[in-house]
């Protein structure tokens, strides 16, 4: 992914973009809001990470600049901690997703991955297939190798966003926000109740085994390769 | 208040100016009557000497000249004082007959000052004349006693002088005394300022209770101050909480790292070493995070409309988010909400809200306890209540529960970063739900009160 960076404090933006070329990706920094503006419109990216507040140009400003020139290249928005409306501004000013500093590199890399492949994901399936699992998202139904699977709607959700995101790894902040509408973290293990819950009825008794953990970051739901 | 200050306040010169319309208008009105007057009455007195005048020379061109005079005398013993004077002179200069002062040869109309002819003498009479010149060269002078209207224009022109005195008078004191009143209202409020800028954030501008517009722009101004004032406390009370509570975790952590570097000898101890630091560190973050949250809640609430949420749906799934933890305890939650209850608020908060209110529940009953999470509406105000039987909360600390990292002596053990029911009480209070504490015997109750929908 070709990946445009507009952070203004030079540590942590030569550390994203150290850990972030690591990963395979190209990384372009800027530090100033004015001169991201120029590049994100000058050429095509895949990408954009913006932080919220870089001088010349408020981040969230840069980027409403960016959408009303047309650029559709997905934003995602980094933030110190603090405001409560932080993440609702962001998103109403034309952000994609939103991530509070400090995080862990893993949910970054993850995002990153997640809003990449943004624009063929656009389009509307109502069918999901992953190997020999089957979502259908009309008729709210699902089955695995012909043989039809009784899913409590949180574990449809679950099961949806990780087959839309299959073969990436979703972090559990990534499944709270999107499966659970939580923007912060409750402290249980409702994630991963719910995920050995799945695994317990799309994998079990089934092979191979399509809902991984990777340690230390989320899940993967992949087809063997 | 100086007089030279109030000279310079804008509503002593809004005065004057008022005044200087007010007498224009004034002399205007004035004008009009002594003109509307003066015109009249000389018009009466030039008519009543014109038919004389064209009577007398009538009788002259009819009669001639000793039947004139004849008739001058005639009239004048009629009416010996006036009100209408005759005079004929010859050419000459001689008086041929009249009740007149010899005047000599003048014509047209002109006025004189006679001595009265009637007593008291010394009165002086203002006499308008007509002269005309006859046929047989003498002059006839007839006049009219034009007093009334000398003295009509003296009293126009004496009351116009008064009024004009009189209102430049009042609209000065008034002046005065307005603009004081206003300025002894706006130095009040410059006090207060000055007070307030002097470091007292307490002051408030006095109110003078009459509900005026100088009160409510006070009241306003008050309420603006109470705001600035509470979020000042509220940053304050972070900086000290911050300076007084997240030292404690942050020295832990050095210690931690310290102990790592002198002790850990193999990489799996250090990275395990590692790995309880940022754990460490996530936790200082997040106790950051809810202290900034509340201070912002206190201070300037959220810019994000309310809207319309499905409240039964929302306890729904707070109550599936935490039954795993809670099976881990052997506790049951149990969720008592009537459908379709719909509150107006933020979804965001009032999910924190309630997350940390069964959090809490969770956490500090013992395993095998129940909790309930029930909702209902009591005629239009929704209520919410989250019991449990665990140990509850005595009496005399309910209040202090909801202070920042106030933690019950019993509780010490526990995680937790004595933030939770900070947070609670602060997103209540932004929507204006009712929070209370009770005993649940055993256990603890807390019922929220939603505020009636406008």
């Amino acid at each position: 992914l070709k990946i445009l960076l507009v952070e203004d404090d030079p540590q942590t933006s030569d550390h994203l973009a150290q850990g972030l070329r690591e990963d395979g990706q190209r990384v372009d920094i800027v530090s100033d809001g004015r001169e991201g503006f120029l590049r994100a419109t000058g050429e095509p990216w895949d990408l954009l990470i913006v932080d919220r507040m870089v001088p010349g140009l408020d981040g969230l400003d840069m980027v409403r600049m960016i959408r009303a020139s047309g650029i559709t290249a997905p934003v995602l928005f980094l933030t110190t901690l603090g405001g409560i409306d932080d993440r609702v501004m962001g998103l109403e000013a034309g952000g994609d997703d939103y991530l509070v500093k400090p995080f862990a590199f893993a949910e970054l890399i993850a995002r990153v991955h997640a809003l990449g492949r943004r624009p063929w994901q656009a389009t509307r399936e109502t069918r999901l297939r992953v190997a020999d699992l089957e979502l259908d998202l009309l008729s709210r139904t699902t089955q695995r190798g012909g043989r039809g699977i009784d899913l409590q709607p949180r574990e449809f959700r679950l099961l949806e966003y990780l087959m839309r995101h299959a073969g990436q790894t979703v972090t559990r902040t990534m499944l709270l926000e999107n499966v659970w509408d939580f923007h912060f973290d409750p402290h249980t293990n409702v994630v991963e109740t719910h995920i050995s819950r799945l695994r317990g009825k799309v994998d079990k008794g089934f092979a191979p085994e399509l809902i991984h953990t990777i340690r230390g970051t989320g899940y993967s739901l992949r087809a063997p390769s | 208040v100086p007089l030279p200050k109030l000279v310079h306040t804008s509503s002593f010169r809004l005065t004057l100016l008022y005044a200087a319309l007010f007498s224009l208008s004034a002399l205007i009105l004035l004008g009009v009557i002594y003109g509307a007057t003066t015109y009249y009455m000389t018009g009466t007195i030039d008519a009543a000497i014109e038919s004389d005048v064209t009577e007398l020379k009538q009788a002259l061109s009819e009669n001639g000249r000793d039947r004139l005079i004849v008739l001058v005398e005639e009239r004048i013993q009629q009416m010996p004082n006036g009100p209408i004077f005759y005079l004929l002179e010859d050419a000459a200069g001689n008086s041929l007959a009249g009740n007149l002062p010899a005047i000599g040869p003048r014509t047209g109309a002109f006025d004189l000052n006679v001595p009265s002819l009637a007593p008291p003498s010394e009165r002086h009479i203002a006499i308008h004349i007509h002269s005309v010149k006859l046929t047989t060269g003498d002059d006839l002078m007839v006049g009219a006693d034009a007093t009334q209207l000398v003295e009509l224009k003296e009293l126009i022109l004496s009351s116009f002088g008064w009024c004009f005195a009189i209102t430049l008078l009042l609209a000065v004191g008034g002046g005065v005394v307005m603009s004081g009143s206003i300025l002894r209202r706006i130095e009040s409020v410059n006090r207060t300022s000055r007070d307030i800028m002097a470091g007292n954030l307490s002051r408030r501008i006095p109110l003078a209770g009459t509900n005026d517009e100088f009160d409510r722009l006070a009241e306003s101004l008050n309420a603006m101050l109470d705001r600035t004032e509470r979020s000042l406390e509220g940053m304050r009370q972070v900086s000290n909480d911050i300076a007084h509570d997240l030292r404690t975790p942050l020295t832990r952590l050095r210690h931690r790292l310290e102990f790592a570097q002198r002790k850990c000898q193999s990489a799996d101890e250090l990275r395990s070493a590692i790995d309880h630091s940022i754990t460490e560190t996530d936790a200082i973050l997040d106790t950051f995070g809810a202290l900034l949250w509340i201070a912002q809640l206190e201070g300037q609430g959220s810019q994000r409309p309310f809207v319309a949420i499905d409240l039964s749906e929302l306890l729904a799934t707070v109550a599936e988010v935490y039954q795993s933890t809670a099976e881990q305890k052997a506790q049951r939650i149990l969720v008592a909400a009537e459908a379709a209850l719909t509150v107006s608020g933020d979804r965001e908060l009032l999910t924190q809200l309630f997350c940390n209110l069964v959090e809490n529940a969770v956490r500090h009953s013992p395993s095998g306890a129940s909790i309930e999470i029930g909702a209902a509406d009591r005629d239009g105000v929704v209520e919410v209540w989250i019991a449990d039987n665990g140990p509850g909360i005595p009496q005399e600390a309910r209040a202090k529960v909801f202070q920042r990292f106030y933690r019950l002596e019993a509780s010490r053990t526990t995680s937790g970063n004595g933030l939770g029911l900070s947070l609670v009480a602060a997103i209540a209070a932004l929507h204006r739900i009712d929070l209370a504490l009770a005993d649940n015997a055993p256990g603890l109750r807390v019922l929220l009160r939603f505020a009636p929908a406008q």
